[in-house]
Formats: C-alpha cells, sequence, structure tokens
C-alpha cells in the first residue's frame, strides 16, 4: 500500500504549494468527489440543465485565464473577454470554411487558441516592453476590446466574408452564401476516426469537464513551479524581481499570452457550444462580468475563482426570473465583496477552513521543522 | 470645392472633438492627478448630470443654470461614493479601479431599472452659421469655450486657493502633507467631488447634442479614458491639453480621410505610439525632464 502511495504523492507535490489553498489530503478527496459529482451529473439532470452546466465550465476556463494573470502576475486585464471573443470568432471563421474539405474542427480550434495569444503578444508587447503602469495596461485592454466591438458590429455589410464565413455586423457570424456549411460545434478528428460532440449534448458537456480540469490541474501545477515563483514575484515587487535578474517583461509577456490562449479556448469552446459568436461578446458587460466572478472569489486563488464563478453563474440566472436585475446585484455582489472581504469570498472561507482544520490536529504534526536528517536525503521541502 | 470652406470645416472640426475629448477628460483626470485612481464609473457620473440637466431643463430652468445643477448632483454623487467606498481602496490602484466599475455597473443598471431604456433629449440651442457651403453648428463652439472656461477654472483653482495647494502638496507627497497637518481624506473627498461636477457639468452639455440613456456615459468614456492615459498624471492640465489637442488631430485626420471607425482605431493606435515615447503620458515625460533640467 505504501508503495503505491508515495509515488502518488510525490507526483501530486507538483500541484501543491504555497501559491494554491487546498493542499491538504482533505481538499484533493472533496475535490475528487466533487469532480466525480460533475462526472456523473448528466446521467441524472435534465437536458437544460447539462447546457447550462456546460456553459458554467467555459466560465471557469475564461476566469481562469483572469485570475493567472491578475492574481498571480498583478496584471489587470479589463479587457479579458476580448480574448476570449477573438478565440471564438477565429474558430468559427476556420471552422466554416475547413469543415467541409477537412471533416473535423481541429485546425479551427488551434486558431482559437492560437490567434488570440499572437493578438496578445503583439499588444503585450508594446505594453509590457515600454513599461506601462499597471492601471494604464488594464485601461488600454478595455478600449481594445470596445473597439474591436466597435469593428465586429459595423460588419453588417455583405463585403465582410472571409472565404465561408460571413461576420453578419450584429446578427453574428453566419455563412457567407445559403450553400456554404453552417458554423459545426466541435469535431475532433485523430486519421479517419472522428469524434463529434454536439454542442447541446452530454459529451460535449464531458469534452468541456475535462478542459475544465485539464487546465485547472496545469494551471496549479505551473503557479506552484518555479515559474510560478517568478510571477508572484512580479505581482510583488516587480523593481526587486528584475534586480534578481529576472526578465519582468518577458514573463508578463508570456504569462499574458498564454492567458490569452487559454480565454481563447474557452471562446473556441463557447462558440462551439451554441454554434454562435457575436460582437457583445466585446461589451462593457462581457468583461466586466469575468472581473466580477474572479474577484469576488478572491483573485489570487484558482479554486475560489472557480467555485465564486459557478455560484455568481447561478445566482444570475436564478435572478433572472425576477426580472432585469441580476447585473445590479452582481454590481452590489462586487462592491460588497471587495468591500467586505477585499481578497475574496472563497478566498476567505478556505483559509478559515484550512485554520480550522489544522487546530483540530496540531498534536500529530509538530509545527517547527523537525530540524535533523540530512538535507540532501530530503525532499525539496516546500513551507506550509 | 471651395477651399476656405474646407479649412473651415477641418479646424471646425478639430476644435469639435478637441472640445469633446476636453470635456469628457477634465474630471477624471483631475482625480487620476490627485488620488492616482482611474474612476470607472465617470461615464455614469456624466449620465446622472445629463439626466438632471434634461429634467431640470424641461421643469423650466435655463440651459446654463440646467447644466449647472447636473454638476452640483454629479459632484454631490461623487463625493458620496467617496464617502462610502473609495476611501477603503487608496493605495490599491487596481482595486480601486474594479470597485468604481462595480459602482458604474450599479448606477446604470440602477438607473434602467427605474427610469426604464426610454432614451430623452434635449433640442441643441444657438442654430448655426455657415462658410462657403458649409454650415456649423455653433453650440459646438459653446462646447469647446466651455471645456477652456472648466479648464481655467481649475487651473486657478489649483493656482490660487487654499484647497489648490493642499491638493498639490498632497500629489506630490500624501505622507508628508498628512503630517504637516493637511486633512487629506478631505482633500481627496473634495477632489473626487470636483471631477465627478466637471463630469456632471460634461454630461450636461452633451446631453443637448446627444439622446440620453442609462448607457450614455459610455459613448464618451472609452475615448476619455485614453486621453487621460496618454496625458498622464504628474500635472492634469497640462497632460490633458496636450493630449487632447494631439488625439484631436489624429481623430480629425483620419476620419475625414477614411471613416469614423477609422478615426477611432488611429486614436488607440496614436495613442499607443505616444505611450511607447512617454510610457506614463505627456505630463509626467514633461516632468521628468524639467527635474533632470534642474538637477543639472
Amino acid at each position: 500500500m505504501r508503495t503505491l502511495v508515495k509515488p502518488l504523492m510525490r507526483f501530486g507535490r507538483a500541484f501543491n504549494g504555497p501559491q494554491t489553498l487546498g493542499n491538504s489530503p482533505l481538499f484533493w478527496i472533496c475535490w475528487l468527489a466533487a469532480v466525480i459529482a460533475l462526472i456523473v451529473f448528466p446521467l441524472f439532470g435534465s437536458r437544460y440543465h447539462v447546457l447550462t452546466a456546460s456553459n458554467f465550465l467555459i466560465s471557469t476556463i475564461l476566469a481562469m485565464s483572469l485570475c493567472l494573470i491578475w492574481g498571480y502576475c498583478g496584471i489587470l486585464s479589463l479587457g479579458q473577454a476580448a480574448f476570449y471573443c477573438i478565440g471564438g470568432y477565429a474558430y468559427g471563421i476556420v471552422a466554416m470554411n475547413l469543415i467541409d474539405s477537412q471533416g473535423n474542427t481541429d485546425l479551427a480550434i488551434v486558431a482559437g487558441v492560437v490567434v488570440p495569444a499572437a493578438f496578445a503578444a503583439l499588444i503585450g508587447a508594446l505594453m509590457f516592453y515600454s513599461r506601462l503602469k499597471g492601471v494604464y495596461v488594464a485601461i488600454l485592454m478595455l478600449v481594445t476590446s470596445l473597439l474591436l466591438g466597435l469593428f465586429m458590429r459595423q460588419t453588417a455589410d455583405p463585403s465582410y466574408t472571409i472565404g465561408g464565413a460571413y461576420l453578419g455586423g450584429m446578427n453574428g457570424l453566419a455563412p457567407a452564401k445559403a450553400s456554404d456549411p453552417s458554423l459545426p460545434s466541435i469535431i475532433l478528428g485523430f486519421g479517419n476516426t472522428i469524434f463529434e460532440f454536439d454542442g447541446r449534448g452530454r459529451s460535449f458537456y464531458w469534452l468541456v469537464l475535462g478542459a475544465a480540469v485539464a487546465i485547472y490541474l496545469g494551471l496549479r501545477w505551473i503557479v506552484n513551479s518555479s515559474f510560478g515563483y517568478v510571477l508572484v514575484a512580479v505581482r510583488e515587487d516587480p523593481e526587486r524581481t528584475e534586480t534578481f535578474g529576472y526578465d519582468v517583461r518577458l514573463v508578463q509577456l508570456a504569462v499574458f499570452c498564454l492567458s490569452a490562449a487559454i480565454a481563447g479556448f474557452a471562446g473556441t469552446l463557447y462558440t462551439a457550444w451554441g454554434t454562435y459568436i457575436h460582437p457583445d461578446g466585446f461589451s462593457v458587460g462581457a468583461n466586466i462580468l469575468v472581473v466580477i466572478w474572479v474577484a469576488v472569489g478572491g483573485r489570487k486563488d484558482l479554486s475560489a475563482v472557480i467555485v465564486s464563478t459557478v455560484a455568481l453563474n447561478w445566482i444570475s440566472i436564478e435572478l433572472a426570473t425576477w426580472g432585469e436585475i441580476s447585473m445590479l446585484m452582481l454590481g452590489m455582489i462586487l462592491v460588497c465583496a471587495m468591500l467586505i472581504a477585499p481578497d475574496g469570498v472563497f478566498t476567505g472561507l478556505g483559509s478559515a477552513i484550512g485554520r480550522a482544520t489544522r487546530r483540530r490536529a496540531p498534536a500529530a504534526a509538530p509545527t517547527p521543522e523537525p530540524a535533523p536528517a540530512p538535507a540532501s536525503a530530503m525532499m525539496p521541502r516546500r513551507s506550509q | 470645392m471651395d477651399i476656405a470652406g474646407q479649412i473651415a470645416s477641418y479646424t471646425y472640426q478639430y476644435f469639435d472633438n478637441l472640445g469633446f475629448l476636453l470635456l469628457s477628460g477634465i474630471g477624471l483626470i483631475v482625480i487620476y492627478g490627485v488620488m492616482g485612481v482611474i474612476n470607472m464609473a465617470h461615464g455614469e457620473l456624466m449620465m446622472i448630470g445629463a439626466y438632471i440637466a434634461v429634467s431640470t431643463f424641461y421643469a423650466g430652468v435655463p440651459a446654463p443654470l440646467a447644466v449647472g445643477l447636473g454638476g452640483v448632483g454629479s459632484g454631490l454623487v461623487g463625493m458620496i461614493i467617496e464617502q462610502l467606498v473609495i476611501r477603503h481602496f487608496y493605495n490599491q490602484l487596481l482595486s480601486s479601479l474594479v470597485v468604481t466599475w462595480g459602482i458604474s455597473l450599479i448606477i446604470s443598471q440602477g438607473t434602467l431599472l427605474l427610469l426604464g431604456p426610454s432614451i430623452m433629449n434635449m433640442p441643441t440651442p444657438l442654430g448655426s452659421i455657415s462658410v462657403g457651403s458649409f454650415a456649423f453648428g455653433v453650440y459646438r463652439l459653446v462646447m469647446f469655450a466651455t471645456a477652456l472656461g472648466l479648464i481655467a477654472a481649475t487651473w486657478a483653482l489649483f493656482r490660487w486657493t487654499k484647497l489648490g495647494a493642499q491638493a498639490q502638496a498632497t500629489m506630490e507627497d500624501p505622507v508628508m502633507a498628512s503630517a504637516l497637518g493637511i486633512d487629506t481624506r478631505r482633500v481627496y473627498t473634495l477632489t473626487f467631488g470636483l471631477g465627478s461636477a466637471l463630469g456632471g457639468i460634461a454630461g450636461g452639455m452633451f446631453a443637448m447634442t446627444a439622446t440620453i440613456s442609462p448607457f450614455f456615459g459610455q459613448n464618451y468614456t472609452p475615448m476619455a479614458f485614453i486621453t487621460v492615459v496618454v496625458g498622464g498624471g504628474a500635472s492634469p492640465i497640462v497632460g490633458l491639453t496636450y493630449a487632447g489637442m494631439y488625439l484631436a488631430g489624429v481623430q480629425t485626420i483620419s476620419s475625414n480621410l477614411v471613416n469614423e471607425y477609422i478615426g477611432y482605431v488611429s486614436v488607440i493606435a496614436a495613442a499607443f505610439i505616444a505611450l511607447l515615447v512617454m510610457p506614463s503620458g505627456i505630463s509626467d515625460f514633461f516632468e521628468q525632464r524639467r527635474i533632470r533640467r534642474m538637477s543639472r
């Protein structure tokens, strides 16, 4: 038994560290239970519930992308939805052009990730290499997103077609001619094998769930790796990080591109989910939602952000039955949360739970470091 | 095509664009300069000013006074916001950005619930004059003059009043200023009120050229943000004026040569170029050059 657990623990240690809450076995057991519950959920939930849950999961991916740059690296982007939408449009345009000749949407998914990352590389290089203040970066990203939205709104003219895709202004992406294929959902092809995921079905839900779990684990690994430590160092004090020999601008640019790629992937999934994308995604409302999810949950922790994204999405759907008050309530939740719990509601809750469980068993684990034991024999140990 | 008319047209459009940028940016840059906070709810404060101006105008108050009342109303709302929320976020620039954005959401959505999506408008006063084959609205010129007047008034306030001196000291070094007995919290509250009032006046002025709705402010804030970012916070008035002149020039030329959308895009492109040369804005750039020259 021990021989089996030990390598597993060593593997698991890569996902644990001071950069994330929830490093105890208890947390991981709860996490596994939650993932299993999510996996079996479509077997019990109705079609509508599965459809909505897919959208929630897509939102968590988008929220994680903002959490990565804002919470861990201190770069606030008020225009994160721009990357989401760019990814969505890129996926849609490529998919509509290639679906007939290729039979799958593999390249379209790649485009949905690479195009926003490339855009982020361009605009990020301009911003970070001229060492703009953080406030300026935040504002410029918002303005960029609004301008892209403005551009997409005025593409109703029939001349705005890219191959078989017509940008369509406020009506959203559509086929250029009646003979052109409509926007497909995700179709993965490996050689001759084809896996089709219908955006309204269970298989799509499981695909999104798998992607979300993979991205969550991947990001936990990144933020607890040495690159993650550099990210936090840049957040805490860029000048000092620079004097230690790190190129702060390069670190910022790299994490910005990574974040844009993740957001673009979320946008890809969103377009495939509804087989629809339109310019409202670039608007103020779309951008502020992402910031609300991240700020309310606790920007410095991935798990807290995921919980708050799902909770807030659920709240806004519930509120929608009461009329047009959901945005108003979300604004109030944001302001109240920032006043009462500046580090986020779920981060506060999480650390309170952590303190409570740790206090119960203080004798089992003596708090001071067990001094002896040759240092070389020990695993690289990370502080609590 | 008459050349005189063309020149007059370009000049008129330039001053029109400049007037818009200056009016929508002045309240924002005063707050940014003194407090370092970019107030994301600025557009909503403009919207409040516009609603007050229009409703008092239809209640029989003369237009200039109605605009002034709009300014007073927005200023009061701004001071309340500062007291309730913003003062908990001094020295946390990114958080203050997010929290003011939340406030803007509350105000705009709240107005939508209270007043509905219906739009209101106010007639554009003062008719037009014609040069050659072009006709120009006089009101746009009044707007530009108002912008200049507000800038001059703000400058005078900072230059000659006790509050202005205190605000300048706070800008220079808040800790030192409060050690010298300046109530920096009061300075911040009054500055935020002043910035909001300037936004309200701008909103009231814009109400006579456009229809107003709960999301009225969002039409002006992107350009105002760019102007403030390019202007920088070291010396708000100087920064605003130079940034406005630069961006209005770019906008006028490119929107005339191509179309209005390209006009907007080239403004943000021009902003990026300016920021490559002067990363923290025009006025910071001049300020640093001045300091370097003095230390030599």
